[in-house]
């Protein structure tokens, strides 16, 4: 048994529904704001997730980030050594898609590690008539740069612990692999 | 003058009192057991550390830590009876060895300890794992009765 700890990066534009999807990770879908309330810097959230067929879990450490350029330079040392990314975009906002790449290699830059499990979110998912941004370009970015591609709605309470759930095993699958690794050469 | 050998061993009563991550698989007291196929990994996030108590003061010259994946790597003793006070006695960059144990060593002449505190500041990696730490050295109450 083991309990392994991750922390995990949220990040995307200002809007897209970061915040909202935490809240509704951290309490179960009891919890979600209705209202928005701009992030200042970052809010830490912390949650534990059970690996299925094992006795292990992981405690996830969200650091739920502004998406507002003018908190970066403060974001950027509390984002020193992730352990895994949750990138977010609204899928009716196709800015708040073009600017994943900017923060995926902002996060990517934070770290040594050649790996880091990653998840691309499609949000807003609601919005069916607002949509600018297709599945399948969110998907082939996603794949190119070797994230994970979900959908949610926040709103309707679609999907939002699966990304997470995901990271959370992504991680746990990378500590076995990296113990079996120590363990063939000593 | 007395005969240096390794204090860091849990047959020479080293305990390992604190670590922040654990697997039972791979417990921190694997770090004092002699051998360099058993290990300790670490968890998750950084900084990680653990904590080796003596069974009383120690003299110790010079500590070998055999790793893997550590980058930044800082020690400090404490000579208090509890793990308590400790002050910085090094600090390195290591360097990174795929594939193979890091062995690094640390000149430390005239050291004394009850405690030594070991905090991995950054890694190469997602999960380090420390393998062995030795010190060569004597206990103060062994030197006092030879």
């Amino acid at each position: 048994m083991v309990k392994l700890t991750a922390k995990c990066i949220l990040a995307g534009d200002a809007t897209v529904g970061k915040s909202t999807l935490a809240q509704l990770f951290r309490s179960d879908g009891a919890h979600f704001q209705k209202n928005y309330a701009m992030t200042v810097g970052v809010d830490i959230i912390m949650k534990t997730v059970h690996i299925p067929e094992t006795n292990d879990s992981v405690e996830l450490l969200i650091y739920d980030s502004s998406g507002k350029e003018i908190f970066y330079e403060i974001m950027e040392k509390l984002w020193e050594q992730p352990s895994i990314l949750c990138l977010v975009y609204d899928v009716s906002n196709e800015q708040s898609f073009n600017s994943c790449a900017k923060w995926l290699q902002r996060v990517r830059a934070r770290t040594l590690c050649s790996q880091l499990p990653g998840v691309l979110v499609g949000n807003k998912t609601d919005l069916v008539g607002r949509r600018t941004v297709e599945q399948k370009q969110a998907q082939e970015w996603a794949a190119q740069n070797e994230l994970e591609y979900f959908e949610t709605s926040a709103k309707e309470m679609e999907n939002f612990e699966v990304p997470f759930r995901t990271l959370a095993k992504s991680f746990h699958r990378l500590y076995q692999e990296r113990v079996e690794a120590i363990q063939s050469f000593v | 003058m007395t005969k240096l050998s390794d204090v860091c061993l849990s047959s020479c009563g080293a305990t390992v009192v604190l670590a922040t991550s654990c697997d039972e698989r791979y417990p921190p007291e694997n770090i004092l057991d002699g051998k360099s196929e058993t290990f300790w990994t670490t968890t998750g996030i950084f900084p990680q550390e653990f904590i080796i108590g003596f069974s009383g003061p120690a003299k110790i010259n010079k500590l070998t830590v055999q790793s893997y994946l550590v980058r930044n790597l800082k020690i400090e003793k404490s000579i208090s009876k509890d793990p308590v006070n400790f002050e910085k006695c090094a600090e390195k960059e290591l360097e990174n060895s795929e594939g193979q144990l890091q062995t690094e060593e640390f000149m430390l002449p005239g050291c004394q300890a009850t405690y030594l505190r070991f905090i991995i500041e950054s890694s190469f990696d997602q999960f380090v794992s420390i393998h062995r730490v030795m010190a060569d050295g004597n206990m103060d109450n062994i030197s006092s009765t030879a």
